[in-house]
């Protein structure tokens, strides 16, 4: 970590996409800043984003159709951070995501583990449908645009295996979806079929359809397929999917509640439309229905209908959304014991202050004890952060009362030497935690604020920078109302 | 103008009138369910009751009380103005005025504000008004044992047009101070009311009970604490010489302005003395209920002066030290 002077300061971050078709990595390099007057209490906020290296678009290496080869992955990591001059303890955020069916093979969780470990301290590993949607609607630009007009916006990003769509309003999520649309869904060898996965052979053996595995390529019946998928999309935007539809649905239907205004689309597909990347030929080569579906949804007559917003990034969405977008910084003030930094993956329990100050801390046991029923229900230990939301404004003897109370719901926890982990949505971290420390002075205590999360959030906390804040990386699955 | 229309015109101004009291009366409820979540926050401008005297006399047999029944019934903050009726887009507006403070979105009636805005922008005046010229409460020096000491200033007026005064201690602030306070300290904490009486009442508690824990925790030792009436930054100075501290913390009413008439200040400085420069001192200011909470201020300067002890400076030189 390079230090600045007084007030600026530095942190990498890696993204590493690993998907259906194409794995890809990139670099970067962010800058933070006290953007609080010299005369106020600190405010660091990351005031820079800078890619540093991208890597070349990399076919997914497979041993098998099921398995993904962890050393050929390992090595193309390790060779990408030597492109970029650095070394995996430089990296101090940042996100490696298995998206779309990646997902699903059979090693997906174990090279997940392996490659979190091994690429840098604090890199999380993640992965999920909605959460895809919304990494990648943040890379392709989507998210600034909603932002920027306060338009409903939804991002289409569609990859080898599957399209995850994120619908934003004025940088608000208002909802995803998922389907399995996407161009590795039939794969193509010397002119005859290779491979149709299974959602696309549900939606054929509705249609009666002769199409299998072996036979000769028919265009027009593979553009049949394509253009049925282009017509989904547009149906699941309007929140009007049908029975035959339902095969390519993964997971829940359509959530949001808004008219989509304009439309975004972004991943390998969206490659074939707009041709962002120069100089390779990125497109050509894959022997699948990809360039014919991109062909589909230009022509579509149904997606007609949307303003068409181009992306500022095509295939390489996920990947900057996954090293770009995904880490906030805790307030300026306060309490993390280092020792027990970084943490990954902690269930998010949320408490509201809805009552009063008083009935409220006096319910404090029976709330956490909730939480451990619910994140911890054999109490062996799984650690949770608790997540203290509307909270009042405090007087010194109520954050008194306050940690006591604290200190005496977390005695049900199974493991008394793990950290307390509390996020606040006021700015009391810092005094919070001097309490709780001089009540309790061998406790582990780790107590941020100015970070919003949701009840059933994960958390990931990196280690505590120069500038006394913390990186953290939510993972969100719900809706802001 | 002939009086029969004088009179028609009256009717129907007070007419008016009666229908949008009636229309605030859910204004009035949101006001006191405010009250009720923030205590402290009931009074921002002392309306003098001209009916009864039962103010001070209840206050004096209840001592948790500071504002009585009938004072209550009167000190309805005015509602926060109504604003545009038809904006063109109201979320975006609603993020916007919900990121500032300022008198935003508000209207207007013609070429003036509304009626409302223009009360609530009176009444956000007179409170800063009320700050300058109010006294600290006496009860809070003594539930925080804080001696009072004064300057050479004797009335508000000379205060505010005699600066250099409220810069020196008078003779027998600095006797007092010699005779009671513990010499030559790590921490000398000093309050004063300066241009706020207001925020030392609303913040003092919390920032001074959170900063002596901090202190406390980071094992440094402080000094005897104490109230310096209508003082400015600079006293500080009198008091390094008397009492030879290594760091002096000094809480102070900041000068109030429209949109917070209580926020205090924390100004810090190593070994201030006669001569100390203005670029030697550090403040932390905006400490109120709308900015820094004061309960995480006092936590937050506990560890400024670690930092200061550390470099053994502070304000600029702090800074160099630093680099």
């Amino acid at each position: 970590m390079k230090f600045k002077g007084p007030q600026k300061e530095e942190m990498i971050s890696a993204g590493i996409d690993i998907g259906t078709s194409t794995t890809k990595l990139v670099i970067s390099r962010f800058t933070l800043m006290n953007m609080a007057g010299g005369a106020h209490v600190p405010r660091i906020e990351i005031i820079d984003k800078q890619v540093i290296h991208r890597s070349p678009i990399y076919r997914t290496p497979l041993l098998s159709p099921t398995t993904i080869d962890i050393k050929k992955i390992e090595d193309l990591v390790r060779k990408e951070y030597q492109e970029a001059g650095i070394e995996p303890k430089d990296i101090q955020t940042g996100a490696v995501i298995i998206t779309g069916e990646t997902a699903t093979k059979s090693n997906a969780e174990v090279m997940l583990h392996q490659l979190s470990d091994q690429a840098g301290e604090f890199l999380v590993a993640t992965a999920g449908p909605d959460l895809e949607g919304i990494i990648a609607a943040k890379g392709s630009g989507a998210y600034e645009y909603s932002k920027d007009t306060g338009k409903v916006i939804a991002n289409i990003d569609i990859g080898g295996g599957t399209a995850n769509v994120a619908v934003y309003k004025s940088g608000r999520l208002c909802g995803t979806c998922t389907l399995h649309v996407g161009g590795r869904l039939i794969e193509f060898k010397d002119n005859k079929i290779q491979n149709i996965s299974p959602p696309v052979k549900n939606l054929l053996s509705q249609w009666d359809s002769w199409m299998v595995e072996g036979q000769n390529i028919n265009p027009s019946a593979i553009k049949q397929v394509t253009d049925f998928m282009a017509d989904v999309i547009a149906r699941m935007l309007n929140k009007a999917l049908t029975n035959e539809d339902l095969p390519l649905l993964l997971g829940h239907e359509p959530n949001w509640v808004e008219d989509i205004e304009a439309i975004m689309f972004s991943g390998g597909i969206s490659e074939c439309i707009y041709r962002h990347e120069t100089g390779t030929v990125l497109t050509d080569g894959y022997d699948d229905i990809g360039l014919m579906l991109a062909a589909s949804l230009k022509e579509s007559s149904s997606l007609a209908g949307w303003n068409w917003v181009k992306p500022q990034e095509t295939v390489r969405a996920t990947v900057l959304g996954a090293g770009m977008q995904t880490t906030e910084i805790s307030g300026a003030t306060i309490e993390a014991d280092h020792r027990k930094l970084p943490m990954k993956n902690l269930p998010v329990y949320q408490i509201r202050f809805e009552g009063d100050f008083k009935t409220e801390i006096n319910q404090l046991s029976k709330r956490i004890e909730e939480a451990l029923d619910l994140y911890d229900p054999q109490r062996d230990g799984q650690n949770f952060a608790v997540y203290f939301s509307e909270l009042p404004y405090l007087r010194f003897r109520e954050i008194d009362e306050f940690a006591e109370s604290i200190l005496n719901a977390m005695k049900q926890k199974p493991n008394q030497t793990q950290a307390l982990v509390l996020v606040l949505d006021r700015d009391y971290a810092k005094v919070l935690g001097q309490t709780l420390k001089r009540k309790a002075p061998v406790q582990s205590i780790i107590c941020i604020d100015q970070i919003k999360v949701e009840n059933g959030d994960y958390l990931d906390i990196g280690q505590v920078l120069e500038s006394d804040v913390v990186p953290v990386i939510i993972k969100t699955l719900t809706f802001q109302k | 103008m002939n009086p029969e229309l004088v009179e028609q015109i009256t009717k129907m101004v007070v007419e008016k009138l009666q229908m949008m009291t009636a229309a605030g009366d859910t204004g009035v409820e949101e006001g006191k369910k405010i009250t009720n979540e923030d205590p402290p926050a009931k009074m921002e401008v002392k309306f003098w009751n001209h009916r009864t005297n039962h103010v001070e006399t209840e206050c004096n047999q209840n001592p948790g009380c500071t504002v009585s029944v009938h004072e209550q019934e009167i000190l309805l903050e005015p509602k926060p103005p109504v604003g545009l009726e038809n904006p063109f887009n109201k979320e975006e507006l609603d993020l916007l005025i919900s990121k500032t403070p300022a008198r935003i979105g508000v209207g207007r009636a013609g070429l003036r504000p509304k009626t409302d805005t223009w009360l609530k922008f009176r009444f956000d005046h007179a409170a800063a008004v009320d700050a300058v010229y109010g006294d600290v409460d006496s009860k809070i020096l003594e539930s925080l044992s804080l001696l009072k000491v004064n300057t050479k200033v004797s009335d508000k007026e000379v205060y505010v047009r005699r600066p250099d005064f409220g810069r020196k201690l008078s003779d027998e602030a600095k006797q007092l101070i010699d005779q009671k306070c513990k010499k030559s300290p790590t921490v000398q904490i000093i309050v004063s009311d300066g241009l706020s009486s207001k925020a030392v009442e609303e913040n003092l508690e919390d920032v001074y009970l959170s900063l002596n824990q901090s202190l406390q925790s980071l094992g440094l030792e402080v000094g005897t604490p104490f109230f310096i009436e209508k003082g400015r930054v600079a006293a500080m100075d009198d008091v390094g010489e008397i009492l030879t501290p290594k760091v002096i913390v000094y809480l102070i009413g900041e000068r109030p302005g429209l949109v917070s008439a209580e926020s205090l200040s924390a100004y810090l400085c190593y070994e201030p003395r006669h001569g100390t420069i203005e670029a030697d001192r550090m403040v932390i200011s905006n400490i109120h209920k709308g900015g820094i909470p004061p309960v995480e201020a006092g936590a937050y300067i506990g560890t400024v002066v670690q930092k200061i002890l550390k470099y053994e400076a502070s304000g600029v030189s702090l800074v160099q030290k630093e680099q």
